[in-house]
């Protein structure tokens, strides 16, 4: 069975669609990730033109992000105060990235710039978490007993304007998170993701906020940034579908559920390992479109002429 | 996907060449391919009859062409080229006015000798000698180097041949009883809206006897059409819909599931 999808102007399988929104709702759900950088690239290999593509599955983290959060809100795993300064930063980079992006798009350099941004972000962070967390694992079974510090200083908590974060058990300045924010910004516009794969390991790392608490956190700043860049692709590209985005939802939604429940089963070392497989798996993948010669040489796009 | 058959006959009779005296007659079984929530291609039947006159000594050889060329379109065409190892996107043409459809099918092999001469056939009309881009508007931007743009010309046949947009065949034509023939085209998903010209010829000899054009549509209807037109009209309302659907699914579905481990 399928459904002609109105934007993208063809014809897919609706189960195919069902099982794509299932399966990335599902690692959404378990892993706080938008999913996008997933979704992204698998709407693109069914044959889904690269706008409707990033801007479809920008609307689709909206709704998996808005589940898996109210999942972990209801936990207790949400510190929305951290969630509201990242999200200051992360305004002001969405509007410079928009600007980035529509500056690629003129250029003709939008999927190349794209491909190598992905490439270099996953493979530094899969990398990093893999080594950190196998080595954790690797302590475990050795049954090393770790000391974890509850927080270690760093220069985070040297710079000015210090707020207490309590759902966080933190005490830092308000500028990492903001810069983090914007940073984000900027890649949820260009790239067309939530950034949690991003957000996640720097709110671990560099801002020391507990593991339990992070992956709610960066769900709640997802919800914001992918509805501001939903709208803005909605009245500047005219390339979200809402078909295809109704399909993606209802399917991501439930797997998102699914996800939390699994999430809760496995400890916090053995979900960073897995996501770090999954996010090496992704940047391999792009780094063999990059590197192998393509059968065809040449790319073909229509540009429609809007009446 | 054969809708039911609406016949439209015309016969051509008035506008004969005394000399020989073939008719063609032509039908068709649709004005309009309506693209719903259900369209996935759909096949489209050309079918006709060719009677010519017993007297007329059977020996001249007739043919039939079926060309559909769908509404024009502006594409842009990218070349990778290698650099330090990385296949990245270097040169770029953009054609004008081509066709966003394109089918070509006779009932014997033509020449690409008569498809030159008669201006027919985009796919086979520029493998002659000299080719002729000046019937194509096209922004080559740095390239100057003539095999180059042929190059990029036959890439652009490829690509939209790849996407099922773009075919030549010579044995799509069914011919019944000698003189009745039909033929199935294959509408893909991917056909942009707008309106197509079905041309048909009757070749006799290598010159074409007859000639025969008929125009369909192919457009959005219903649910489809109303969500495409909001977005274009509306797309601040649009953006702020798809939000609102994505947000409602998303809590309801975090609700329900609640229930469900309560359970």
């Amino acid at each position: 069975m399928s459904i002609y999808l109105p934007i993208a102007e063809l014809s897919v399988n609706i189960f195919l669609l069902l099982s794509l929104g299932g399966v990335v709702g599902f690692l959404s759900g378990m892993f706080g990730l938008g999913g996008g950088f997933l979704m992204t690239p698998l709407l693109i290999f069914i044959g889904i033109p690269t706008n409707v593509a990033v801007a479809t599955s920008a609307n689709q983290i909206v709704a998996s992000s808005i589940s898996g959060t109210l999942g972990h809100w209801r936990q207790g795993l949400v510190d929305f105060k951290m969630g509201g300064v990242l999200l200051i930063g992360a305004f002001f980079g969405s509007i410079l990235g928009v600007w980035i992006f529509s500056k690629l798009v003129a250029i003709g350099q939008i999927d190349t710039v794209i491909s190598i941004l992905y490439f270099a972000l996953l493979t530094g962070i899969g990398l990093s978490m893999l080594i950190e967390s196998s080595k954790v694992i690797r302590d475990r079974i050795r049954r090393k007993s770790v000391k974890r510090k509850i927080h270690y200083h760093n220069w985070a908590h040297r710079l000015p304007f210090k707020v207490r974060f309590y759902k966080s058990k933190l005490y830092i300045s308000v500028i990492p998170p903001i810069i983090i924010g914007f940073v984000i910004g900027i890649l949820s516009a260009t790239m067309g993701i939530g950034g949690a794969f991003i957000l996640i390991p720097a709110m671990i790392y560099f801002l020391g906020m507990p593991t339990s608490k992070v992956i709610g956190t960066s769900l709640f700043q997802i919800i914001f940034i992918t509805a501001l860049v939903t709208i803005l692709h909605a009245t500047t590209t005219f390339a979200v579908d809402a078909v295809l985005a109704f399909f993606l939802i209802l399917s991501s939604v439930i797997g998102a559920q699914v996800g939390v429940l699994a999430a809760n089963k496995l400890r916090g070392e053995e979900i960073r390992a897995l996501l770090a497989i999954i996010v090496l798996g992704v940047a391999t993948k792009i780094a063999l479109d990059l590197l192998v010669e393509p059968n065809e040489i040449f790319n073909l796009s229509v540009i429609r002429l809007v009446f | 996907m054969i809708k039911q058959l609406i016949i439209l006959f015309y016969f051509l009779t008035g506008v004969l060449t005394p000399s020989i005296s073939i008719a063609l007659v032509i039908g068709s079984d649709q004005e309009e391919i309506y693209i719903d929530a259900n369209f996935s291609g759909e096949e489209l039947l050309v079918f006709g009859a060719f009677y010519s006159d017993p007297s007329q000594s059977r020996d001249s050889k007739s043919d039939i062409l079926i060309e559909v060329v769908g509404p024009p379109e502006d594409v842009a065409l990218r070349k990778k080229d290698s650099y330090f190892g990385f296949w990245l996107n270097s040169k770029s043409v953009t054609f004008r006015d081509v066709p966003g459809f394109y089918y070509l099918s006779s009932t014997s092999k033509l020449t690409d000798e008569f498809l030159t001469n008669n201006q027919i056939g985009l796919l086979e009309r520029k493998k002659s000698e000299m080719i002729d881009w000046s019937s194509l508007t096209t922004d080559w931007g740095s390239i100057i180097d003539e095999k180059e743009k042929e190059e990029f010309y036959y890439a652009l046949i490829r690509t939209k041949q790849n996407d099922s947009l773009y075919k030549q065949v010579s044995d799509e034509i069914e011919i019944i009883d000698g003189n009745l023939f039909r033929s199935y085209i294959d509408i893909p998903n991917t056909v942009p809206v707008g309106e197509y010209s079905v041309n048909l010829h009757l070749i006799i000899d290598n010159e074409i006897s007859q000639k025969y054009s008929y125009n369909f549509m192919v457009t959005r209807v219903g649910i489809e059409e109303a969500i495409y037109s909001f977005s274009k009209n509306y797309p601040f309302f649009y953006g702020l819909i798809s939000l609102i659907i994505a947000i409602i699914i998303g809590w309801s579905g975090a609700e329900i599931f609640k229930r469900f481990r309560r359970i």
